[in-house]
């Protein structure tokens, strides 16, 4: 499991590749603190980071599939498969290995992000619960994110439609629950329980105001397990069903 | 010692590797030969536990590959049809992470990659990208992998494809050494490079066995009878009458023409082949007949090997063998077998 991990973080940090994304994050994450410093006297409520998180999610969609969509589809284009395959590990080791380098990566990423709070606290005033929940929220819904990008990447031996798919089922989590609210959901109680149940932006609302719920927690790890197990079933299959 | 119970492997509808079994002994060679398309990886990936088998049994030193694939698959090298090489990694770091793959301890970590390498020969290209050389190189360390923490057992598929005549024996070469301490199955569609190379060989062909015996063993199965070729010039009606007519000559099998009124006849013979090629040449000579080449040969076992390849088949005898090696129209039923003959005449 190590050498995978290790591996993989290899061809994230040997290549530009950890660094290209992980700049793009971050530009994209002081385009939107810049933004909401600018519109500060228009803002309705006032201004905080979890606010910037909130903008920030919106471009995870694309994020998110770039960092993921290599995972799997690489292997079977390069056919490397075999080797991870006929090598002494087992499969679930091989899943981990790769998920834990990606959130890795991630980590690498968020770690950037970090230089905004620090400078305005020494400049200003920061709510200090509020921002750790926040990040906590953040960095569980991108590990549920990688997770599905991970899974998805097993689906298909081209990365590019990889990413496309990643993006389409993390756009659909993200705006379940706006789609919940409509009013035609709101005819049907009872899909709209059941489709507000799948939504992750109300769980992150709440760690944004400071609140770390273990029904929020519970939500986002067993998506994480969800995936990565589903991850192993496809992967499985896929060799049985090979030909 | 690797045994193959029953393997059989079906992709949908379609039967790629029927009901085969067969036995791997220590220090041994083992050829695995067929024509493409006969379920060579497909076996081979299911030896290495890459492919489940729809049934059957493969057991690894005393481990069934399914069972404890952990277990088993330490004991084995595995160098697929493609080299499973990463692009972007290089030749150094990608051996370890392939000995991590193999948890190979740290503290012998460098000194077993430094030792593939130099088996290999690939010492000097040790940091350059994967993917910045040959196919060649990029199959030498495929290779090397196989070979990274002395695996009892080495699987290799079709390891010379691809790569430079010099190359190639080199490759043989590697392989001849290694059976010292490994045992070796080595795919192929090349039969001069089995019989070079292998102890024993296994023929298969539409996914059925049609032979596990040796080299020798293979090569009575012609039944001992020479080949003689005579070139002449003169009248082809002549001389092909008088070979017809000689005591011991069993058909001819083949008439080229090599430009004007010259004739290459492959003869089949039954018998001693030094009288009977005397009484040819003197009857030749006397009805005026040039000849300007005349030897007998052993059938070599790419005869037999078609042979046995095209052994379902209802018509017999040699003379369908060249058939299907010259068949010029396209309503050949085997036509892997022909591309295969073809790429045979090609190494020749």
């Amino acid at each position: 499991m190590f050498s995978i991990y290790k591996k993989e973080l290899q061809s994230f940090f040997f290549t530009p590749f950890a660094y290209v994304v992980s700049a793009l994050f971050l530009f994209m994450f002081t385009f939107v603190f810049n933004g909401g410093l600018g519109n500060l006297d228009q803002a309705t409520y006032f201004f905080s980071f979890p606010n910037v998180f909130y903008n920030v999610i919106i471009m995870f969609i694309f994020l998110i599939p770039i960092l993921t969509m290599r995972t799997f589809a690489d292997e079977r284009k390069f056919g490397t498969e075999v080797l991870l395959m006929t090598s002494p590990i087992n499969v679930v080791q091989i899943i981990i290995g790769k998920y834990l380098a990606n959130i890795t990566v991630f980590i690498f990423m968020l770690a950037g992000s970090l230089f905004f709070p620090i400078y305005a606290s020494i400049k200003g005033d920061v709510v200090e619960s509020q921002l750790i929940c926040a990040y906590l929220g953040f960095f569980l819904w991108g590990a549920m994110y990688i997770a599905i990008g991970q899974l998805v990447s097993s689906f298909t031996e081209n990365s590019i439609i990889a990413a496309i798919l990643g993006e389409i089922v993390m756009f659909v989590f993200l705006f379940v629950d706006d789609f919940a609210m409509t009013e035609f959901i709101a005819q049907y109680p009872g899909l709209q329980a059941a489709l507000y149940a799948f939504a992750a932006q109300p769980r992150f609302a709440y760690f944004s105001q400071g609140f770390i719920r273990l029904s929020d927690i519970v939500f986002f790890v067993s998506a994480i397990i969800v995936c990565l197990v589903w991850n192993y079933i496809s992967i499985e299959q896929r060799r049985w069903k090979r030909g | 010692m690797i045994t193959i119970e029953n393997l059989t492997k079906y992709y949908g509808n379609n039967r790629a590797v029927n009901n085969i079994s067969f036995t791997i002994n220590d220090n041994e060679i083992l050829g695995f030969l067929g024509p493409n398309g006969a379920g060579k990886s497909t076996t081979m990936n299911m030896i290495a536990g890459f492919l489940p088998m729809t049934a059957g049994k493969v057991t690894i030193c005393g481990n069934d590959i399914t069972k404890e694939p952990v277990k088993a698959k330490k004991n084995l090298g595995y160098l697929p049809e493609i080299p499973p090489v990463y692009p972007d990694m290089r030749v150094r770091e990608y051996l370890s992470f392939c000995a991590g793959l193999k948890r190979i301890p740290m503290t012998k970590k460098s000194e077993e990659i430094k030792r593939v390498m130099n088996l290999l020969k690939i010492t000097d290209v040790k940091d350059k990208l994967i993917k910045n050389l040959s196919k060649g190189y990029k199959q030498r360390v495929g290779f090397a992998q196989a070979l990274l923490g002395n695996p009892k057992f080495l699987i290799l598929d079709e390891p010379t494809v691809g790569l430079d005549p010099k190359q190639v024996t080199e490759v043989r070469s590697i392989i001849k050494d290694l059976k010292k301490e490994h045992s070796v199955i080595f795919s192929s569609h090349i039969l001069s490079e089995v019989s070079a190379v292998c102890d024993r060989v296994v023929i298969i062909n539409k996914g059925d066995i049609k032979a596990i015996d040796t080299i020798e063993n293979l090569e009575k199965q012609t039944g001992g009878s020479l080949i003689l070729h005579i070139r002449v010039k003169g009248s082809r009606t002549v001389a092909s009458n008088i070979i017809e007519m000689t005591d011991g000559v069993k058909e001819i099998t083949k008439i080229n023409v090599e430009g004007d009124d010259v004739y290459e006849f492959t003869v089949q013979l039954d018998g001693d082949g030094e009288a009977i090629k005397n009484k040819i040449m003197l009857e030749l000579m006397n009805n005026g007949i040039q000849i300007s080449e005349i030897f007998t040969e052993k059938p070599d076992l790419e005869s037999v090997f078609v042979k046995l390849i095209n052994s379902k088949s209802s018509k017999s005898g040699i003379e369908e063998l060249f058939d299907e090696i010259k068949a010029e129209n396209p309503e050949t039923p085997d036509d892997e077998a022909d591309s295969d003959n073809a790429e045979k005449e090609d190494n020749e």
